[in-house]
């Protein structure tokens, strides 16, 4: 490793002093039966049990169906194609049912939109399926009722308030299925309702902007796999903006120095808060968020100049940015309709000015194509303030929670509470449902039928997977109901497919048959003729001349940002995503205010440290990176309504966020700190994470590795001299399953750890036991920070179980638990565990996972029973997947390579007569990725991409030098700067 | 292991012998807390008396010169160990229970399948005595079958063993009438080590079923219907070669056949009914699952049958001339792995094994002439246990 990439890791001295502040001595679970008394009993009593057994062996039945359905073979999957749509986020899945139980999502590889992997929270949400807490019936004012009942007094009611010419407000999230929006025009005309759209963070300002510029009112397409040099201004396009899974895929190509053509992009960002984005840029400029508007301007400024355009003076950002953007329009200037720049602020006029700059770089219809625009935030301010303002007679509020996400929580509540018809359609218990008088349940969207115009002319279908739980009925189904009409659902999306989708494709001629083939691949590609635009430039001058009268204001700005996994914290309060820890900063099950380490200081902050910001208490966490008059804070925590009380985590900070000029801005300044004195322990999951000057992340730049692709890596080749061994080397005859990740691709985004999740039964623990280190993932993402303390650079590794030819854990293990197969996994036989922990404690990648409690409700003792999060019910246990064992108390567990897919694809092999091919065998992690930085396979077949990957000078071994030959291979990271 | 579950809590804190005690207590005395009468109160207005009656009848008792065989002898009280063809006292209560008298007499006096035709000929019974029997079979309807005796032969010899060594005990320390101190010393070392031998052998049987041969709701024969009616095994069973499991036949497949076939050559009419019943109520039929592997063991059939191209007797014995399904084998991991390690796969036949390079030359240059399953790791503890 070279001098410069000399890696720090922890702020230690914003570290809270744990001695005095911890917690002394572990907190046990209480149970009248000791693990020792029963220890006791067991050696002496098994005996007599042994008798017991030998009488009589309790019966158990075998039932099998009454008519097998012809589709479903019992003990295999099956697989429907179907689309994930929450509100911001669309990916297209197939759902794997395994005996009629959805289990797991994965993506759909003939999709035009998302063939590659998904995003952790399509992962995750199979288990909002089987949430306990869901609506099981009907409801009027808490009591349940019949569905009749309700709709004969809401129709009856609905039709009095249109005689009376009342307003009839329906309020839903952005509808993108097409025959949804039919049928809501339909129900506006029939009850003359009027139909609102609302975002809990909209998008209204990049539409009011293209429509203003381009005159069109569309988010268009951005291709960031067509830019050489993207510069992002505060915007986490690989996180949590727009379409996160699609652009991961299409950054990640152009990070591929494997496959790729060698062309690395060049990727600048400019920000505040240190977003999951920001850590992955070859180059993150840090600046304040409120210099933004600034920024943006200097860019248009200096790249007007180059061009010739007319510039308009604004206030320069302060000089130590000025010299760092000018090498960013160097190279903007030097890609010219090979770059992008983005800019991830709501505000109109900031994103005119962006407008601006990527037409004058000949960007418009390269990198940004108005063919396929996107169909989601709809939304706008003024819907609610419709609702607020015009005293409406009915409101009908389905699937959204403005009571929660908007800053004017109490003018809602009071509107939604003054109508005399209120009616929610959800799912879930919220802080809206809680407030009207009928409460309907919805089925979640793996029971439901439904389509999906996510981007135009690329309609999907969504089909039931699971049959209805409840006593639920879909929000269609209720509006069909209401206006009188009896056919179903699905045929009312049949019919509409009929006319509007059928004649526009000539592949079938039957309208059935269309339908089916359709259903079968999910989704239907139209032909499409792109939004003809015209560029004003008349209004990039009104938007300098906004931002030129833009008022600095003193004291910090709080920018509310989502987290990468918890989103905007619409619908249940998802337990795998609460505690899948944040990319950056490393906290599960909390959010916080990210202050900078200079702010930390001059103010005596530490980690944990509890603050006031305006009306806003929270911890406050010491993020290097940080610009320091930011405060960053996470919106989407701090649910209480419908969460179990166990479960209500973090402080709700959408109330910060302020509406100006008819939209919401989610950066608000003039914001002092006040410590409170108190202290909150947070869940970090990477506490003493330094490398301790070892080379576990290896880095080099574009410029050294085009002259030495070793670059970097010099070390490997050194020790692989060095490597010699007294034992008998382990001889695989058939296959050698190996795996290779590139570093370069991997963003940090924990799709895979959340795919591991579902796939292995992985159990969670709680906030509490996180903070004990006791968390249970088989992947964790190491981040580590290098260089400057106040604008770091940032490395991410993947680590799961190495599955080492020499491993450590096999050596120690002294029942035989663990060890080494034929085919060079590391293998872990459960039940022969008996809970030494020394493979855990051998093991230098500190990947092995004990089961300190009786997480999953396996073990046989019921007071053993830990179940943080109501995941061992009835109804949340059918989340499990049947082909891996639920791990019970006291043992060791870690991943297996999913060896339960490389046996279930060996045997398709073996039965149809050939040789596994690469590629066909895809662990979940894999499967899952976005970026396709995992690549698994057989390293005895030199042809399997994985063998070429490890013999690729950029690759090496964890702790290599240590002599334990890892089946993991990871590729050395490449930032292209200077 | 499931047994040790059951233990008590209340248990668990008293000391090892009063654990014990109470355990033999318990044990010794629940076969007497059954008794022969359910209760005196009896529906439709019949006594205790006629209900005593109807069981004589029943069990051959009445009248003292009859011709025909008592039902007994043909419908049995408790079930017996070999294949019994005729339907069990239990099944007929249940089936006429919810049947008036004149259903009952019908169906006993004037028979309309041919086996029951054959046994029931020259039947002179009274309507009365019939009407008694009625109100006997309703009472056991109601009241249950009569318990099993469980087998105890076992335990009293672990308890005599347990007697003896105390006494060798006592007398070697206490009362030492016994002079040769090496006799009580080998009467304890005996009858201690016969009871470790006992203790090792039934906890290894432990969560292991071999030989269990329980009673199904329906006398299903697979002799009659493999060996007599040359049905394929994989006609019913016919998810063995692609799927995990080998699935049980839904109620619509048995149906296949007995829309038409509606009366056995053995058991007549009595068994087939109650799976038409079933298919007329639209429910599956409940069986008792014979072959169960822990939760931990992940087993394929399409592995063994589909791919390893095994017969079905391989490991579940002839179950063509069973009448009744027993489990064959011990489905002990031993037993797994022993057959795993003479077992040789297709390894020229199928491609998949091309990947076995190694193997090939070997084959080739003559070193070896096969490979067994255990050769290409089916051995490996993650091949079943993940």
């Amino acid at each position: 490793m070279s001098e410069e990439n000399k890696y720090w890791h922890i702020l230690e001295e914003f570290e809270p002093i744990k001695d005095e502040r911890l917690p002394k001595g572990r907190e046990e679970v209480t149970s009248p039966t000791s693990r020792r008394n029963f220890l006791k009993v067991l050696g002496l009593g098994t005996a007599s049990a042994a008798f017991i057994a030998s009488c009589k062996r309790p019966a158990e039945k075998a039932i099998p169906y009454f008519i097998k359905p012809e589709e479903i073979t019992p003990g295999k999957a099956a697989y429907y194609a179907s689309s994930y749509f929450n509100q911001n986020e669309f990916c297209n899945v197939l759902v794997k049912v395994r005996d009629n139980r959805p289990i797991k999502l994965e993506p759909n590889p003939k999709s035009v939109v998302t063939p590659q992997g998904t995003s952790g929270r399509v992962q995750a949400s199979v288990l909002d399926v089987y949430n306990v807490n869901r609506y099981q019936h009907p409801q009027k004012s808490g009591e349940s009722i019949d569905w009749e009942t309700a709709d004969g007094e809401i129709v009856s009611q609905l039709r009095q308030l249109a005689n009376e010419g009342q307003p009839v407000i329906l309020l839903t999230p952005t509808i993108i299925s097409p025959t949804t929006k039919k049928l809501i025009g339909d129900f506006a005309e029939t009850f003359g309702a009027e139909w609102q759209q609302y975002d809990a963070i909209p998008m209204d300002g990049f539409r009011e902007a293209n429509q203003r510029t381009f005159g069109v009112n569309a988010l268009p397409e951005y291709r960031f796999d067509k830019a050489d040099c993207i510069v992002s201004v505060g915007c986490d396009f690989l996180g949590t903006w727009l379409s996160p899974v699609e652009f991961s895929g299409q950054y990640a190509k152009r990070r591929d120095l494997f496959n790729g053509d060698g062309n690395l992009n060049k990727h600048y960002q400019i920000e505040a808060g240190m977003s999951l984005t920001g850590s992955n840029a070859d180059v993150r400029i840090r600046a304040e968020r409120s210099d933004y508007g600034r920024i943006l301007a200097y860019l248009y400024n200096q790249l007007a100049t180059q061009k010739g355009a007319p510039a308009i003076d604004v206030p320069t950002p302060p000089q130590e940015i000025t010299t760092k953007l000018d090498e960013v329009v160097a190279d903007l200037a030097a890609s010219e309709g090979k770059s992008l720049v983005v800019c991830g602020d709501n505000n109109p006029d900031y994103q005119v000015i962006v407008n601006g700059i990527n037409q004058l770089l000949g960007n418009i219809e390269n990198t940004i194509q108005f063919e396929r625009t996107y169909n989601h935030f709809r939304g706008s301010e003024k819907s609610l303030e419709t609702l607020v303002n015009s005293n409406p007679g009915a409101v009908i509020i389905w699937d959204v929670n403005p009571v929660y996400n908007h800053p004017k929580s109490e003018k809602i509540k009071a509107a939604i509470e003054k109508a005399p018809l209120s009616v929610a359609i959800s799912a879930l218990p919220d802080e809206t449902t809680e407030l009207c008088q009928y409460v309907l349940p919805s089925p979640g969207y793996l029971e439901c039928w439904d389509d999906a115009e996510y981007k135009t002319g690329v309609v999907s279908i969504l089909q039931p997977t699971l049959h209805k739980l409840f006593d639920a009925r879909q929000a269609q189904e209720s509006l069909l109901a209401w206006m009188g009409d009896e056919s179903s659902w699905l045929d009312t999306i049949k019919n509409n497919w009929a006319s509007t989708y059928f004649p526009q494709q000539n592949e079938q001629s039957d309208t059935e048959r269309f339908w089916v083939e359709t259903l079968k691949k999910g989704e239907l590609v139209l032909e499409t003729t792109p939004e003809s635009i015209t560029f004003n430039p008349d209004e990039i001058g009104n938007s300098l001349n906004t931002i030129n009268t833009e008022n600095q204001v003193e004291g910090f700005t709080i920018e509310l940002v989502e987290n990468v996994n918890i989103g905007t914290g619409h619908g249940p309060l998802n337990p795998w995503l609460q505690e899948v820890p944040d990319p950056v900063t490393r906290i599960a099950w909390d959010n916080y205010a990210s202050i900078s380490p200079a702010v930390a200081r001059q103010e005596d902050i530490k980690n944990g440290d509890v603050i006031q910001l305006g009306n806003l208490t929270i911890p406050a966490f010491v993020q290097p990176g940080q610009a320091d008059k930011t405060i960053s804070i996470a919106v989407g925590y701090g649910r209480v309504n419908g969460i179990p009380e166990k479960l209500i985590t973090g402080v709700n900070a959408y109330p910060l966020a302020k509406v100006e000029n008819g939209s919401r801005q989610f950066a608000v300044p003039g914001f002092t700190i006040t410590k409170t004195g108190d202290f909150e322990q947070m869940a970090l999951v990477q506490g003493h994470q330094s490398m301790e000057g070892r080379p576990i992340v290896r880095e080099s730049t574009y410029d050294k590795w085009k002259e030495d692709p070793a670059s970097g890596n010099e070390m490997h080749e050194e020790i692989k001299h060095h490597h010699t061994t007294l034992y008998k080397k382990h001889e695989y005859k058939g296959h050698k399953w190996g795996m290779a990740i590139d570093l370069n691709k991997c963003t940090g985004c924990s799709a895979c750890v959340l795919a591991c999740n579902t796939e292995n039964n992985i159990p969670v623990v709680g906030k509490k036991e996180v903070r004990r280190a006791h968390e249970m993932q088989w992947i964790r993402i190491d981040r580590y920070y290098n260089g400057d303390v106040e604008n770091p650079e940032v490395a991410r590794q993947p680590v799961m179980c190495q599955h080492c030819d020499n491993a450590p854990c096999e050596n120690v293990c002294p029942v035989a638990a663990t060890n080494h197969s034929s085919e060079g996994l590391n293998q872990m036989a459960y039940n022969r565990c008996i809970g030494t922990r020394y493979c855990n404690n051998n093991c230098p990648y500190k990947v092995r996972r004990f089961n300190w409690m009786d997480y999953t409700g396996a073990d046989a003792i019921p007071n053993n029973r830990y179940d943080p999060a109501n995941l061992t019910m009835d109804l949340s246990r059918m989340r499990h997947n049947p082909d891996v064992t639920v791990r019970a108390k006291g043992v060791i567990e870690k991943c297996s390579f999913c060896v339960q897919r490389i046996q279930e694809k060996k045997l398709t092999a073996k039965n149809e007569g050939r040789q596994l091919e690469d590629g066909e065998l895809q662990p979940a992690c894999q499967q899952a990725c976005p970026s396709d930085a995992i690549v698994f396979g057989d390293m005895n077949d030199p042809n399997s991409k994985v063998s070429k990957m490890m013999k690729d000078p950029r690759n090496y071994h964890l702790l290599e030098e240590l002599h334990t030959l890892p089946s993991v291979g990871y590729l050395t990271k490449i930032r292209n700067k200077s | 292991m499931s047994t040790i579950y059951y233990l008590k809590k209340s248990w668990v804190k008293l000391p090892f012998k009063i654990f014990i005690f109470s355990f033999l207590i318990s044990f010794l005395v629940s076969p007497f807390a059954y008794s022969e009468t359910g209760g005196s109160v009896i529906d439709g207005g019949f006594s205790d008396d006629e209900v005593k009656r109807g069981k004589r009848f029943f069990m051959g008792l009445l009248p003292f010169e009859r011709e025909h065989e008592s039902c007994v002898s043909c419908h049995y009280l408790t079930t017996p160990d070999t294949m019994n063809w005729n339907p069990s006292a239990m099944d007929i209560a249940l089936k006429y229970a919810q049947l008036d008298s004149a259903a009952f007499r019908n169906s006993v006096m004037a028979p309309t399948g041919a086996v029951m035709s054959a046994s029931h000929q020259n039947f002179d019974i009274g309507d009365e005595d019939l009407q008694m029997v009625k109100v006997y079979l309703d009472h056991l309807a109601v009241n249950g079958p009569a318990p099993e005796k469980p087998s105890i032969n076992r335990l009293i010899i672990f308890l005599l063993l347990g007697i003896v060594l105390t006494w060798a005990l006592l007398d070697l320390i206490i009362f030492k009438k016994v002079k040769l101190k090496f006799i009580p010393i080998l009467i304890f070392i005996g009858a201690f080590g016969y009871q470790l031998v006992m203790i090792y052998e039934e906890t290894v049987k432990l969560g292991r079923s071999q030989d269990y041969q329980p009673d199904q709701p329906i006398k299903f024969s697979h002799q009659v219907h493999v060996t007599e009616n040359q049905i394929d095994c994989m006609y019913c069973h016919h998810t063995a070669t692609e799927s995990k499991t080998a699935n049980i036949p839904s109620t619509n497949l048995c149906m296949n056949c007995h829309i038409v076939v509606r009366e056995g050559s053995r058991s007549g009419r009595f068994e087939i009914d109650k799976l038409v019943q079933a298919h007329e109520e639209e429910r599956s039929i409940e069986w008792v699952r014979i072959h169960q592997l822990p939760d931990h063991v992940f087993f394929s059939h399409a592995q063994h049958v589909g791919a390893g191209k095994l017969d079905c007797a391989q490991c579940h014995g002839e179950v063509e001339q069973m009448h009744i399904v027993r489990q064959e084998a011990d489905l002990s991991m031993g037993w797994c792995l022993d057959c795993h390690r003479e077992t040789n796969v297709d390894f020229l036949g199928n491609d998949y094994y091309k990947t076995y390079e190694k193997f090939h030359k070997e084959i080739k240059a003559g070193i070896r002439d096969s490979v067994t399953a255990a050769d290409i790791g089916a051995n490996d503890c993650a091949k079943c246990h993940y």
